[in-house]
């Protein structure tokens, strides 16, 4: 029996494009990997963030243990099999490391960092997670294979504080993949071949995991982007390529004002129609309209923050 | 708390360092956090490192005057009253004691002794084995009488011989540290002088677990 799709919001405007077509959207169907957002604030300041995260910001509250088990305690029960951590920087915040421990004794994880200070501060309580009964992969921010230019976002010397990071906790066992910049027009294999001397420099070897973004724009950005219909979704796209957007098996933990809520991806927790509510399950039955700009990006470029 | 802080007074400490006093007003935080305080247009923010005690009345930042920054010019020129923007405390830095109760050695460069000054205030009973800090002339050394009664002292100025000190870098100094593996080390300031201290460290045999690294400002992200 078919089912009448559950809308959280019913404006036209949210349904239709402003052309009057139906929108896009993707019909949730199983949460296989769930993302905390462990707050906006941040050692580093770049111009480029697409969380605007600094330090002290709060736009989206840091991120406590009992905010958190709930939610791993849920996905669990829904049959997930990953827990992603992304900032601001996590290892700023002062329990992520009592949160990533819980996590890591139900499923593999992944963090976001920019291996700088906050993360080789907090070393001696990183490495026993390695004793887990499931791995911790960290993928390190390196925006480009060059350091003047990662520096110049970054700040000076970080390039070879995050590569230095980088060739440590792999020394140390973990597991490790790199977050680069994309750039329109680029040759990606190229570009991925020249961080290779970089990653021998540090006793990385040359086949781990680089991951490329397109530029997502700060949070609140309005670009002109073309608008995605139903049709777009089953003229481009085809079965498999729609499971493949992330709002189909993942959702956003984060703290807004005090309350956590659950968004729909990790690109979209600056515009609060993407906030589904207060539970995993219920956020799972929910169409996710595909209206944001950076929806955009996942349907034109396969965006994926995922890595499995 | 409040998203605004009331200043008490400003304090000079040479012709660039100046101190800023606000209210407590309640807010808590441990040695090592910072503030985001925000410039007059209530926009552009910098982190601050606290100096003040966990125990007193009264916030208190050491601040370089940046002649072409954002936020540093106006707090040097706030007045008693002024309700200045700033963030909850945060902080990725823990000067003092480990669990092991090992012992441990302060290294800070310029305003880098904020985070410092705050552990010295916060908990005068666990001092560190020697504090290495060096400044560019000796108007900027803050609070050295009571550093240097808490602890082994040494200063380095690097642009003026002034008697009592050594002339030249902080990392002249690292010979005379307390140095061994089991040690921790806490390092904040410029960053050429934390990754100078960090290797010197790890060339010691220092595991870097125990190395502790506040990195306060560098060219483009100066305080």
């Amino acid at each position: 029996m078919k089912t009448e799709p559950l809308h959280h919001i019913t404006r036209s405007d949210w349904l239709n494009t402003s052309k009057g077509d139906p929108r896009g959207y993707i019909q949730p169907e199983k949460l296989t990997e769930l993302w905390f957002h462990t707050g906006t604030t941040c050692n580093l300041r770049c111009p480029f963030c697409l969380e605007d995260s600094k330090p002290g910001d709060n736009r989206i509250n840091p991120l406590d243990f009992v905010d958190a088990k709930p939610f791993i305690d849920e996905a669990m029960k829904m049959g997930v099999e990953q827990f992603s951590f992304t900032g601001g920087e996590p290892f700023v915040i002062a329990e992520f490391v009592k949160i990533l421990s819980y996590a890591l004794d139900r499923r593999p994880c992944l963090v976001l960092t920019n291996a700088t200070e906050p993360l080789t501060n907090r070393l001696s309580e990183i490495l026993p997670l390695r004793e887990k009964p499931f791995a911790v992969k960290f993928r390190i921010s390196i925006d480009y294979p060059d350091a003047a230019r990662h520096d110049a976002g970054r700040g000076p010397g970080n390039f070879r504080r995050a590569l230095e990071t980088l060739g440590r906790l792999y020394e140390f066992g973990f597991d490790v993949s790199i977050a680069r910049q994309r750039e329109k027009d680029e040759d990606e294999k190229a570009v991925d071949r020249k961080f290779h001397p970089h990653l021998a420099a540090v006793g990385v070897p040359a086949s781990v995991n680089i991951v490329s973004f397109p530029d997502f724009l700060t949070p609140g950005s309005v670009p002109r982007v073309p608008e995605i219909t139903e049709q777009c979704m089953t003229t481009y796209h085809a079965e498999e390529s729609r499971k493949a957007f992330m709002c189909n098996y993942t959702k956003f933990v984060l703290k807004k004002n005090e309350r956590v809520r659950v968004y729909a991806c990790t690109l979209v927790d600056d515009d609060e129609d993407y906030d589904l509510g207060a539970s995993l399950t219920e956020s799972m039955k929910v169409r996710v309209m595909l209206g944001h700009h950076r929806c955009y990006s996942c349907f034109a470029f396969g965006a994926s923050c995922s890595e499995s | 708390m409040s998203d605004h802080l009331t200043v008490v007074g400003v304090r000079w400490h040479g012709d660039g360092i100046f101190e800023i006093g606000f209210k407590r007003e309640g807010l808590s935080f441990v040695p090592g956090d910072c503030v985001a305080l925000f410039g007059e247009d209530g926009n552009c923010s910098r982190p601050y490192s606290l100096a003040s005690g966990i125990d007193e009345d009264e916030l208190r930042f050491v601040i370089r005057r940046m002649d072409d920054g954002q936020v540093s010019p106006y707090l040097a020129t706030c007045s008693p009253g002024d309700r200045v923007k700033a963030s909850p405390p945060f902080g990725w830095f823990r000067p003092g004691p480990n669990e092991d109760g090992a012992p441990f050695v302060f290294v800070a460069t310029g305003t880098g002794i904020s985070p410092f000054l705050s552990h010295f205030f916060s908990r005068p009973e666990i001092p560190p084995a020697m504090c290495l800090y060096g400044v560019r002339i000796l108007q900027d050394a803050v609070e050295t009488s009571m550093i240097g009664s808490r602890c082994s002292l040494r200063l380095a100025v690097s642009g003026e011989e002034c008697p009592g000190t050594h002339y030249g870098r902080v990392t002249d100094l690292l010979d005379d540290m307390p140095c061994a593996p089991d040690h921790h080390y806490f390092l904040c300031g410029l960053d050429e002088m934390i990754d100078e201290v960090s290797a010197w460290l790890e060339d010691h045999n220092v595991p870097i677990m125990h190395i502790h690294r506040e990195c306060f400002f560098n060219v483009t992200h100066s305080r």
